[in-house]
């Protein structure tokens, strides 16, 4: 079943006095099934960033259309957006985003208590996704208490604890150390194989090799796609590193 | 070239912060215009010539030392935030290869435009505007306006040496943070303090305790006289417990809140209190002096302004009849000839006297204890609620003045009072025994106890011989020079002033020579110098609540601008968490209004849990209207508050704008 669709998307930035126009999206389509676990690459500027946003709803396209389960976007309500996105969004960040004036447990809890969920329901959705992402003991810390890795994971359990239908990550291993990105990425798949649709944009070429799918985006556009298939990391790894070469020198684009 | 270089450095400093230097500024400028104004009153010459202008003086001098120490303190402290601020700017400065000195060199030419600029413009503004605060300070005391236009010398001299002071010490405390700490400190120093506060116990009991025992040493003291010693203690209690409650006592809410989590876990609550807890660590102090700075512009100006306004029930209270002779007759002598003398004073100016009040009485004070009194002043104490003072009055005058024909015996009298009640049968006093014979439940109207600070007995005896003899007794017992008796003569006039004035001087001279002892008064007399006393409290008053609300907005506007920087990351955070972009603003709305408008609730509870005791300070004063003073301290509050709510309103604007700056729409 195909959770989510993008297609035609364009998306042109306007300075403020409508002096000179950037694009940061030409023409962008593809698709994610359920279960899947796509990776987007690109370099600075490339337009990952934008197309995230644009997923995320935190940002309009200026055309084209993005579909979640079937559902237009661009036909939600401004209203119902927010809940909309709590819903069936999750999202972990390069700089976990966690909020200081809360404890780890609160974080997690956020998204839950804005959806107006009870303390009891809370805690029993916790209880499983903490034992499996090893953070039940430190609950009750603060972020500025943990390490980044740590932080990490607690921004992930906030993502899960809706059980959204896809999980929006952006350069999640940017600011953590090689073990601890290593770990997440291995959490990643655990997640995936228990069936948990996964997009994550990001610069490394290692998380990206972890994906099962690789979309590269150049100009705007989506330039080429991989699959991982039956391929371990390494091959993958290498396969990436090919591709992102070709890009680099100016390869033509093939399919 | 690189003296220049620094200058130049310091004055792209200034400019490039001038969001939060200006005001900075600005408030340096409005202090020294005050200070300057204040001196320069005070030391005026012309007016500590005119009538009552040195009580006066008093009382301006009294209010420039508040200005001094006010301003030392405050710009400290908002100095203190700026640099807070802008350590990042340090640190970078640091690694980009800057040493400390030579930091410290930009922050010296730094301080220093900021004290040229301030000392000028705010001595030329000062200079400018006394004159104008000169005409509304003698318009206040109804005092001619002379012309011309004069420039302080001592005001001057006082005022560069007060601010040199203040900048100076601001520049060693800001060099003193920059060498102690280390460039990557420097970096990080806008973030520091995010630490989750603990609760502290201790500070919350001595919070509600001081609290509880101001407000109680308020509603409880009764007697005007231990109100005066008491209001400072009460003061101080609550000061202390606005302190401790606002850092420690907001935290133990708080906390208390959070761990009832069927109201922590609701949408609402749940951004709330933590934010809350947040807030209420990294401002509490700065509330809390808001707070404290509230209720004192609110204490100040609302009874100042009611004295003002109040000063004609004030003279009425103090002096009851348009003319008041009070003078004590010698054994050998008596009061007909002061009678004569006004008779024919009141004759040449062809007058009549109207509600002519005339009798013959002993007065003095003592301890009462049961139904025994210690007159003897070595043994008396001064302080205690026991002090009574005691009007001694013939049977004969008092029949005479109430149309009554009561008798009494050699040891029988009869007791009223205005303020206490006697509930003993007999009374001993100066060594004699008297038995109560009727207690009396109403009195002539008298001018006998006008201060209206102590317990008072008036006590009507068989004749003038037992007047005499107590007169008398208590006089030896204290080494005094008897005299027969004290008598009292007062009436109103149905006159102008002018004319009241005039009776005024000529029964001076009339009496004067016979009776050299008597004190002659009018409120006509006295006027100049209610309105010197009072109108220089209720201009201090207004002078003093217009620089404590200057700094209250300089303080708000502060917070909000360092509130913005916060919440600015936090504002991010929330939308991608899911929070839509009007419920984030809602929740930081409410949050921001709750921590602004604490301070103003806090300080309305202190004035309404102050308002007795304060009533009490103003009788001493002579001020009994109390509807007055209600009503005054309601309009103080109204206008202070709109004050407050515009200026949030208006400091809101800069703090939404930092907090949406490149969030896109």
């Amino acid at each position: 079943m195909t959770i989510l669709e993008v297609n035609n998307l364009k998306k042109v930035y306007t300075t403020r006095f409508g002096g000179s126009h950037v694009q940061a999206l030409s023409n962008v389509s593809f698709s994610v099934e359920q279960g899947e676990y796509v990776a987007i690459m690109g370099e600075s500027g490339s337009g990952k960033t934008t197309l995230l946003n644009i997923l995320a709803s935190l940002d309009k396209p200026t055309s084209g259309e993005v579909l979640l389960k079937g559902e237009r976007l661009s036909t939600i309500k401004e209203k119902e957006i927010s809940a909309f996105r709590r819903e069936n969004l999750g999202f972990v960040f390069q700089d976990f985003n966690l909020l200081d004036t809360f404890s780890l447990q609160d974080n997690i809890f956020l998204p839950l208590v804005l959806s107006g969920k009870s303390y009891e329901e809370m805690s029993r959705r916790l209880q499983p996704i903490a034992r499996k992402l090893g953070i039940g003991d430190i609950l009750a810390k603060y972020p500025y208490e943990v390490s980044g890795g740590q932080k990490q994971r607690c921004a992930v359990a906030r993502a899960l604890i809706t059980s959204p239908q896809l999980i929006l990550a952006d350069e999640p291993t940017g600011s953590l150390d090689s073990q601890a990105a290593e770990g997440l990425l291995r959490l990643f798949k655990e997640i995936n194989q228990d069936g948990q649709t996964l997009l994550m944009v990001t610069h490394s070429v290692k998380a990206a090799s972890h994906a099962k799918r690789v979309l590269f985006i150049k100009d705007g556009e989506v330039f080429h796609q991989l699959y991982k298939a039956g391929m371990s990391d390494e091959a993958m790894y290498q396969k990436i590193s090919d591709t992102l070469t070709t890009m680099a020198t100016g390869g033509a684009r093939h399919e | 070239m690189s003296r220049f270089f620094y200058a130049k450095l310091a004055a792209t400093n200034l400019k490039k912060n001038a969001q939060t230097y200006l005001p900075y500024i600005l408030t340096c400028i409005g202090t020294v215009m005050m200070y300057y104004i204040m001196v320069f009153l005070s030391k005026n010459e012309g007016l500590g010539n005119m009538a009552g202008g040195s009580d006066m003086q008093t009382i301006l001098s009294l209010g420039s030392y508040v200005i001094a120490i006010f301003a030392t303190i405050f710009l400290f402290y908002t100095h203190s935030f700026l640099i807070k601020r802008r350590k990042k700017e340090f640190g970078l400065f640091n690694i980009l290869g800057m040493e400390k000195k030579h930091i410290s060199k930009v922050l010296m030419f730094e301080t220093l435009y900021v004290a040229v600029i301030s000392l000028g413009a705010g001595l030329l503004g000062g200079i400018l505007f006394s004159k104008l605060i000169f005409m509304v300070l003698l318009k206040i005391l109804h005092f001619e306006v002379p012309l011309g236009f004069s420039v302080s010398g001592p005001a001057l001299a006082a005022v560069p040496l007060l601010f040199t002071g203040i900048f100076l010490l601001t520049l060693l405390n800001t060099l003193r943070q920059i060498h102690l700490a280390k460039p990557v400190e420097l970096l990080k120093g806008g973030q520091t303090g995010e630490k989750e506060p603990k609760t502290k116990w201790p500070l919350v009991m001595i919070g509600t305790l001081s609290l509880g025992g101001g407000y109680y040493i308020s509603l409880t003291t009764q007697s005007p006289l231990a109100a005066l010693a008491q209001f400072f203690i009460a003061v101080i209690l609550v000061m202390v417990g606005t302190y401790c409650l606002f850092t420690a006592g907001s935290i133990a809410v708080l906390k208390l809140l959070r761990r009832n989590k069927g109201y922590y876990y609701q949408t609402r609550h749940f951004t709330a209190v933590a934010g809350m807890m947040y807030r209420m660590k990294q401002n509490a102090v700065g509330l809390a002096n808001i707070c404290i700075m509230a209720t004192a512009v609110l204490v100040m100006v609302s009874t100042t302004v009611s004295l003002y306004i109040g000063m004609e029930d004030v003279l009425r209270t103090r002096y009851p009849q348009n003319i008041m002779i009070t003078t004590p007759v010698p054994a050998h002598q008596s009061a007909e000839g002061l009678q004569t003398a006004v008779h024919e004073v009141l004759a040449q100016h062809r007058l009549e006297g109207k509600d002519m009040l005339d009798y013959r009485y002993a007065a003095f004070a003592g301890n009462q204890e049961g139904d025994t009194v210690i007159t003897d002043e070595s043994k008396m104490s001064n302080a205690s609620s026991s002090v009574r003072q005691f009007y001694v009055i013939p049977l004969e005058d008092y029949n005479r003045l109430t149309n009554r024909t009561a008798s009494l015996g050699d040891n029988e009298i009869m007791i009223y009072s205005s303020r206490n009640v006697y509930k003993e049968d007999t009374l001993t006093v100066l060594n004699r025994t008297f038995t109560v014979k009727e207690r009396l439940d109403s009195f002539f109207e008298n001018s006998l106890d006008r201060v209206l600070i102590m317990g008072n007995y008036y006590i009507v005896v068989k004749d003038i011989a037992v007047v005499k003899a107590m007169e008398k007794a208590q006089a030896e017992e204290n080494g005094y020079d008897p005299s027969g008796y004290q008598y009292y003569l007062g009436f109103d006039l149905d006159a102008n002033e002018a004319d009241i004035s005039a009776v005024y001087q000529d029964i001076r001279t009339a009496v004067g020579s016979d009776y050299p002892d008597s004190r002659i008064e009018s409120p006509v007399a006295a006027k100049a110098s209610f309105f010197a006393i009072y109108g220089g409290l209720f201009f201090l008053g207004i002078f003093l609540g217009a620089l404590f609300i200057m700094a209250t907005v300089l303080i708000i506007y502060y917070k909000q601008v360092s509130e913005g920087y916060d919440d600015k990351a936090r504002f991010e955070i929330m939308q991608k968490v899911g929070m839509s972009r009007e419920e984030v603003k809602d929740s930081i709305r409410s949050q921001v209004l709750t921590v602004f408008f604490l301070p103003l609730v806090t300080a309305g509870i202190h004035i309404a849990f102050a308002f007795p005791i304060i009533t009490k300070l103003l009788a001493v004063l002579n001020l009994t209207n109390v509807g007055l003073f209600a009503w005054c301290t309601a309009g103080t509050i109204l206008v202070f508050a709109l004050f407050y709510a515009i200026v949030y309103r208006l400091t809101a604007k800069v703090y939404y704008r930092i907090v949406s700056w490149g969030t896109s729409a």
